[in-house]
């Protein structure tokens, strides 16, 4: 998926024919080809014109404003996608369909999260991470079996606790201090780069949702409200460790991102400041248009593997006998 | 003539997606206004290499969807376009002279 984020503060997003110039003061500091986009993110406060509006939406590509954290404020799509034929089918769905594919995703997130320690655990003196390991396949194995959400719940978070602990201990250097996972606000940088990492996940993943006609008010494993698309965030559990968990990770230990440099402290809490986020933007992207082999054994960029997963679900709207498949880790 | 070979590279292959496609558009139009036109249309899906040539790598229907918007802005009684597909076999033996070098899939932009 060809994205533009605006991470910095300021830009003003203008319309030149077929093209969109990101512009700074005078300055322009990139051209992007409206056939090629396919998502515009704006983290903070940045503008764009109508016209530039206007062609986006012209053209099916929603733009999402964000806060520079990432949380989303709301977006902008064309009005075609306002008829959810498919939303119809989804609200037939029975509550045993929806508990099928609240168990898949639970199981599948906590096996991808298995997979994740599994790899670090290879190395020695790794003795509590193969614990780690043996407590999440039990929970795995429960969740398969649960037979209400609650139960689904208690297993998820009992997983993410015991997950969380461990990784901890998949970070090298001293810079970077991990005890649990601490949210609204992030309590130090590792939360703060995880928490940033699920938003920017969890847009795309909304995104995609839009385009393919589903609606994401609609899920099967968390509760939504009028606030909360919940069907983004039953998607997003199964790309937690294996897109951004994974990430974090990798920005640690190779010492890319600085924990004195790229965060700032405020409200209590800890933050990416403006070139943490654009680090973690530009591995992110990076990740992303990495070529994985996705399903059916091709070559495809990671960005492929989300779309698969909206496709996925849209099958089995369609025919829920099916049942639906989580993305896992090869 | 073994002296420095280095004003001209072979181009590393670029990375083209299996259902996409590169093409070399090339036009040679008279009327200023039409050729400008023209021209920023091409803009927006391929990339100059030079005056009036283009490079594009495109999905069928984004090719599809260049074409008709063409249509409307070319004149048959004067202008000339020339659209070339190039294999993966034919690409990866294309030579490139001199600048720009050859046009890679467009990805996503962080700024």
């Amino acid at each position: 998926m060809k994205s533009l984020y605006i991470s910095q503060q300021g830009c003003y997003i203008a319309l030149q024919q077929e093209l969109l110039l990101v512009k700074q003061q005078k300055e322009i500091l990139a051209q992007i080809q409206l056939p090629h986009l396919e998502q515009v993110l704006i983290f903070g406060k940045s503008q764009m014109t109508t016209q530039a509006i206007r062609a986006c939406l012209w053209r099916d590509i929603p733009i999402v404003y964000l806060s520079r954290q990432g949380y989303c404020y709301g977006r902008i799509v064309a009005i075609n996608r306002g008829f959810r034929q498919l939303a119809r089918y989804q609200q037939e769905l029975s509550l045993g369909e929806r508990l099928s594919v609240a168990r898949a995703i639970v199981a599948g997130k906590l096996s991808n999260s298995r997979t994740l320690l599994q790899r670090y655990a290879r190395q020695p003196n790794r003795e509590s991470l193969r614990l780690t390991v043996q407590s999440l396949d039990y929970l795995i194995d429960k969740a398969r079996r649960a037979d209400s959400i609650e139960q689904l719940l208690g297993y998820e978070g009992a997983g993410a606790g015991s997950y969380f602990s461990a990784f901890s201990e998949c970070l090298q250097g001293n810079d970077f201090e991990f005890v649990a996972r601490t949210r609204r606000p992030p309590g130090n940088p590792v939360n703060a780069l995880l928490s940033f990492g699920y938003q920017v996940l969890w847009n795309h993943l909304l995104a995609l949702i839009e385009i393919q006609g589903l609606d994401p008010y609609w899920a099967c494993l968390h509760h939504s409200s009028e606030r909360h698309a919940a069907l983004a965030s039953d998607l997003l559990e199964e790309f937690r460790a294996p897109f951004v968990d994974s990430l974090v990770l990798w920005l640690i230990n190779k010492r890319i991102i600085n924990a004195s440099q790229d965060f700032e402290h405020r409200d209590g809490g800890c933050f990416l400041n403006n070139s943490g986020r654009k680090k973690y933007l530009k591995s992110f992207v990076g990740r992303m248009e990495e070529t994985v082999q996705n399903r059916d054994g091709e070559p495809q960029p990671r960005w492929d593997l989300l779309l698969q997963q909206v496709k996925a679900f849209k099958q089995f709207v369609y025919q829920p006998s099916l049942g639906y498949c989580p993305y896992s880790i090869r | 003539m073994h002296q420095s070979l280095s004003w001209w590279a072979l181009p590393t292959l670029p990375d083209v997606p299996t259902e996409m496609l590169f093409y070399l558009i090339a036009y040679d139009i008279p009327c200023d206004k039409r050729r400008k036109k023209i021209a920023d249309l091409l803009e927006g899906y391929g990339t100059r290499v030079q005056y009036s040539v283009f490079e594009c790598i495109l999905e069928r229907a984004q090719y599809q969807e260049l074409q008709k918007r063409l249509k409307k802005r070319y004149k048959s009684a004067e202008d000339s376009l020339r659209f070339y597909p190039l294999s993966q076999h034919t690409l990866s033996q294309v030579e490139v002279w001199g600048e720009p070098p050859l046009t890679r899939d467009s990805s996503s932009t962080v700024v």
